[in-house]
Formats: structure tokens, C-alpha cells, sequence
């Protein structure tokens, strides 16, 4: 009894528009089809007319380049961050709190900020980088194609920092301090020991941080519409936006639909490691 | 020794704060920006500092988005009733019992967190269309839930199995029901759970944007999420009431995680590492 909302809930939200989905991308839609539900069959036409647009083969390109520089930074930095935290200083509980803010942000706001932060004139990224003497003029964020991919890059690097320096730092006060002490005899070195010792013992969790990561990014959406809604020419489209734009900017649903299995696809590229790696609440020990 | 490690303690603050500085730096731009106006934001250099504050644009935010402001609160604390009336009851089901469903339901939230809202979004525009749930707030709370929902049934659930047996052996040994056990002795004590998660659907409901921006057309509503949309494709026309809405809608998460500090840490590890 207590389950049945939950089932309820599963089905409707989840289970109902992931098959109708798959239902969608094999229907020639229009918007005149969008009041009958059903619309004529169409083969595999959606999927070979979507795939073999360039813009879409760039996009899925991009989405793992995003995710791969995305989660590269993200881990660096947000190791550091944990690393540092890990510390013993002053007002390091205060810190440790305001690093969270940026991930319960709204996304669309942050990606606002960012393009007023971007800006060509009086944006302040370009301010601050003409006064440390790095540019002689400024960049073009939003308007030339490989910054505004940078641009987006940077956004969704910020974002996640929070989430890497949270779980990596509380994994790391699990860290059994004899463990660093014997490393310490035995005459390892600060590196040594983070290499030898602490990485070791944390790695499920840099494991599952890795992975909620390339879930989170293969996502994004909000943050590209927020900062530059695809474009310039859409070198910033990614999987999630493009397929937005078939669907409601070109009101090519079937369209849509087939770009977003793929974007399904690759998400759940990421199941079976994510349910292993939870494999302990399957048991529910 | 001791000097040493006073020593790398000066170092780690400093770092900290460089660090922070540049992290939070956004934030203390979008704030600086809502006290500018539309000449200064677009003059020949960055202000690091407004050179006239003023409050004018938090009045134009006040005038024109009294109404997006409570229709986004609707939507958080309707979003954050919806997801614990759904969660509950199925944490402390799958908390108590091994029924054979078991796995197969956790599993399936694991894979329903993973799954894209875009994807979902899609559907749903095409099926609210039929079910007249376009432009209603229970069709848009309805799609903001599931943001939130796997999350928390699979945090509930796992602070609901730390709770000691006996307390629940004993109530039913004193002849209560599943119902009067659920609600008097499980509720109570997974108070801190309950309130981790319904901060987070509260912010998931506050903050959604995809799910606003297709299920919802010339509604008679609107979040903040979309007004700070159309301020987008206006870029340039007042910059300043953009930026004051901006921080108008990164206030609940400022509050919330001073307010609420202990739980969102909790529920931030929890739920990623252990769900």
C-alpha cells in the first residue's frame, strides 16, 4: 500500500514519457499531430534525417568533449578544494559552506550571470583579465566559437566544483588516520602518500563522483540556454538544447524525440556501473 | 611541530580565501550589478563597485515581478508536498520490508534519476497537451517532482534503515498499525531526513526551468525562471532589473543553506554516495 503512490508516480513521470518518446521518434509529426497523440508511422526516417544532420553529429561530438572537460576540471579542482578543506585552519566550517552555494543555484540564473560576466565590453571577465596585463584587447566570449564554447565550459566547471570538493572531502575525513601514520614511517613523502594511500582508499567515491558527474553533464540545458542559447552558429549546441530546439523552435517533434533516445542512450551509458556501484542499497544493508 | 603546523594553517586559510574570492566572485558581480543602472552596465569598463547604488531596479522588480515571485514559491512548496507525500510512505516500505519488488524499485530509481528532464519534457508537452495539463501549476508540479522524487525516496529510505529495530518491534508488539507505527515512531524520528529532502524539492521546484519553459505557454502564470528568460532575449534593455531578479531568485538557496546548513550537507553526501 505504501508503495503505490510511489509506483504511480514512477510510471506517470518516468516510465510514460521515456515510451512515448520512443513512440514519438518513430512517428511523422507536425504540429497539427500534436492534439491526436498518435501521428503516421514513419519508419526509421526521424533517426537518419536527425543523424546525418551535421549540426546534430557536432552536437553529439561536443557532449562528450563537454563532459570530458567538464569532469577533468571538476576533479582537479574540486580535489584541491577537498585536499585544502581537509586542513586544519580557521573559520574552515564557514568555508566549507559557502563553497556549496553555487550548486543550489538555479541553473538558468547562473548561466544569466555568466553571460553578463562573459560580455565584450564591460563584461568583467575581460576587465579582470586586461588588468592583470593577460589581453590587449578584449575576447569576444559570446561571439567568437571557441570561446563561447570556453564560456560555457567555465560555467559548468563552476557549478560542479561544488560537488566534487562535497563528496571527495567527506571521503577523505574517512581516511583512516593509522593508515597515513604508517605511510609516514615508512618514509613516504606528502605526494607518495596521497597517491599510495589516500586515492586508494577513496576511490569508490572518486568513482561514483565521476560518473553522477558525466550523468549531470551529459544533461545540461539550462546553462547553455542562460549563456548562449547554442549559439554563435551553433557551435555551443549540445545534445539536451539541440534537441529543445528540433522540438520547439523547429516544431519537428519526431525529430526531437530521436535526438533525445540518443541523448538517453548515452545517459544510461552510465547505468549498469551506477547501479553496481550502488549495489550495497540493492541489498539494503 | 606545532609552529610548522600553525604555519601550513595560515597557508591553508589564505589559500581558502583566494580560492573563495575567485569561486564567489559571480555572485558578488550579479549583486553589484543589481544596484547599477542600464548606462553604467554598458558604459566602456567593468564596475567592481556600483558607482551610484541604487535600489531603482529592486523597485521595477518589485513592481513587475510581485506576481512570477509568488507563482515560483507556489511551485517550490508544492513541489517539495508532492515529492515527501510520494517518498514517504515508499522509504519506509522499502526500508522494512524485502518484498520482491524490492530491487527491481530501487534500481529503478537509480535509472530514474539518471534519465535527461529534456527527454521527459518532450513527452510531457505532447501528453499534457491531450490531459489539459499544459499551463497549470499540478501539471507543472507534477514534472518538477521528478527532479526530486528518486532522490529523496532513496535518501529517506536510507536513513529510515539506520533507525533502531526494536523502537518499531516494540509498537507493533503494542498492537499499532503500520499506519499509527509509520506516522507516530518513523515520521518523528527521520525528522532530519524530511528536511533535507524537502529543501532540496523545494529548490528543484523553485529553480526548475525546463519543465516551465515547455510545459507552460501564455500561461496566466510564470516563474522567476522565465522572466529572467525573457530578460535574456532582451538583453540589453535593462540589464539591471535582470540582474536584481537574478538575486532575487539565488536568495532561497542563500537562506535556506544558512538556515539550513547541517541538513543540506548531510543530504549532499548521502544522497550521491550512499543512495
Amino acid at each position: 500500500m505504501f508503495l503505490v503512490p510511489a509506483f504511480a508516480y514512477l510510471l506517470f513521470a518516468f516510465a510514460l514519457p521515456i515510451g512515448y518518446n520512443l513512440i514519438l521518434s518513430f512517428e511523422q509529426t507536425s504540429p497539427a499531430t500534436i492534439s491526436t497523440l498518435v501521428a503516421p508511422f514513419a519508419g526509421l526516417s526521424n533517426y537518419t534525417a536527425t543523424l546525418t544532420q551535421s549540426t546534430t553529429q557536432s552536437a553529439i561530438v561536443r557532449t562528450f568533449i563537454f563532459a570530458a572537460g567538464s569532469l577533468f576540471f571538476q576533479f582537479v579542482i574540486g580535489f584541491g578544494l577537498a585536499l585544502l578543506f581537509n586542513l586544519r585552519f580557521p573559520l574552515r566550517r564557514l568555508a566549507r559552506s559557502l563553497i556549496i552555494i553555487p550548486w543550489l543555484l538555479p541553473l538558468l540564473i547562473t548561466g544569466f550571470i555568466f553571460k553578463f560576466l562573459f560580455q565584450t565590453e564591460a563584461g568583467a571577465i575581460n576587465q579582470i583579465l586586461g588588468d592583470l596585463h593577460l589581453i590587449s584587447h578584449p575576447i569576444g566570449f559570446l561571439t567568437s566559437p571557441g570561446w563561447a564554447f570556453v564560456a560555457i565550459l567555465v560555467a559548468n566547471v563552476w557549478i560542479g566544483i561544488p560537488f566534487f570538493t562535497v563528496l571527495l572531502y567527506s571521503a577523505l575525513q574517512d581516511v583512516p588516520i593509522e593508515l597515513k601514520e604508517a605511510a609516514m614511517l615508512d618514509g613516504a613523502n606528502a605526494w607518495q602518500r596521497l597517491i599510495r594511500v589516500t586515492v586508494p582508499v577513496i576511490r569508490p567515491v572518486i568513482e561514483v563522483v565521476f560518473i553522477l558527474g558525466f550523468i549531470f553533464t551529459v544533461k545540461v540545458f539550462d546553462v547553455v540556454i542562460g549563456l548562449t542559447q547554442g549559439g554563435p552558429a551553433n557551435t555551443t549546441q549540445i545534445l539536451a538544447p539541440w534537441a529543445y530546439n528540433l522540438s520547439f523552435q523547429q516544431f519537428n517533434y519526431g525529430a526531437g524525440a530521436a535526438l533525445n533516445t540518443v541523448l538517453l542512450l548515452i545517459a544510461l551509458l552510465a547505468a549498469p556501473i551506477y547501479i553496481w556501484l550502488n549495489k550495497e542499497s540493492l541489498r539494503g544493508a | 611541530m606545532t609552529r610548522q603546523r600553525r604555519f601550513t594553517g595560515a597557508l591553508a586559510a589564505v589559500a581558502a580565501f583566494v580560492a573563495l574570492v575567485i569561486l564567489l566572485f559571480p555572485l558578488y558581480a550579479v549583486v553589484v550589478a543589481s544596484f547599477e543602472n542600464n548606462s553604467q552596465l554598458f558604459g566602456t569598463h567593468y564596475n567592481f563597485l556600483p558607482p551610484t547604488p541604487s535600489f531603482a531596479n529592486y523597485s521595477t522588480v518589485i513592481s513587475t515581478q510581485g506576481g512570477h515571485i509568488i507563482s515560483s514559491l507556489i511551485i517550490g512548496v508544492f513541489t517539495a508536498v508532492l515529492t515527501l507525500a510520494i517518498s514517504l510512505p515508499a522509504a519506509h516500505a522499502l526500508a522494512r520490508y524485502r518484498f520482491r519488488v524490492t530491487v527491481a524499485l530501487v534500481a529503478g530509481l537509480l535509472i530514474a534519476q539518471i534519465l535527461p528532464s529534456i527527454v521527459i519534457a518532450n513527452s510531457l508537452f505532447i501528453l499534457y497537451h491531450k490531459l489539459h495539463l499544459l499551463n497549470t501549476y499540478p501539471g507543472l508540479i507534477l514534472a518538477d517532482a521528478s527532479y526530486a522524487v528518486p532522490f529523496s525516496i532513496l535518501v529517506i529510505r536510507a536513513f529510515m534503515l539506520g533507525l533502531p529495530n526494536d523502537v518499531l518491534q516494540a509498537a507493533r508488539v503494542d498492537g499499532a498499525t503500520e499506519w499509527r507505527t509509520f506516522t507516530r515512531i518513523v515520521l518523528p524520528m527521520s525528522r532530519s531526513a524530511i528536511i533535507t529532502v524537502a529543501v532540496f524539492a523545494f529548490l528543484n521546484g523553485w529553480g526548475d526551468f525546463i519543465f516551465a519553459l515547455t510545459l507552460l505557454s501564455g500561461s496566466t502564470f510564470e516563474p522567476i525562471t522565465l522572466s529572467v528568460y525573457s530578460y535574456i532575449g532582451e538583453f540589453s534593455t535593462n540589464l539591471g532589473a535582470a540582474m536584481a531578479l537574478c538575486v532575487v531568485g539565488l536568495l532561497p538557496a542563500a537562506m535556506l543553506l544558512i538556515a539550513a546548513q547541517r541538513y543540506i550537507a548531510a543530504g549532499l553526501t548521502v544522497g550521491s554516495v550512499k543512495g
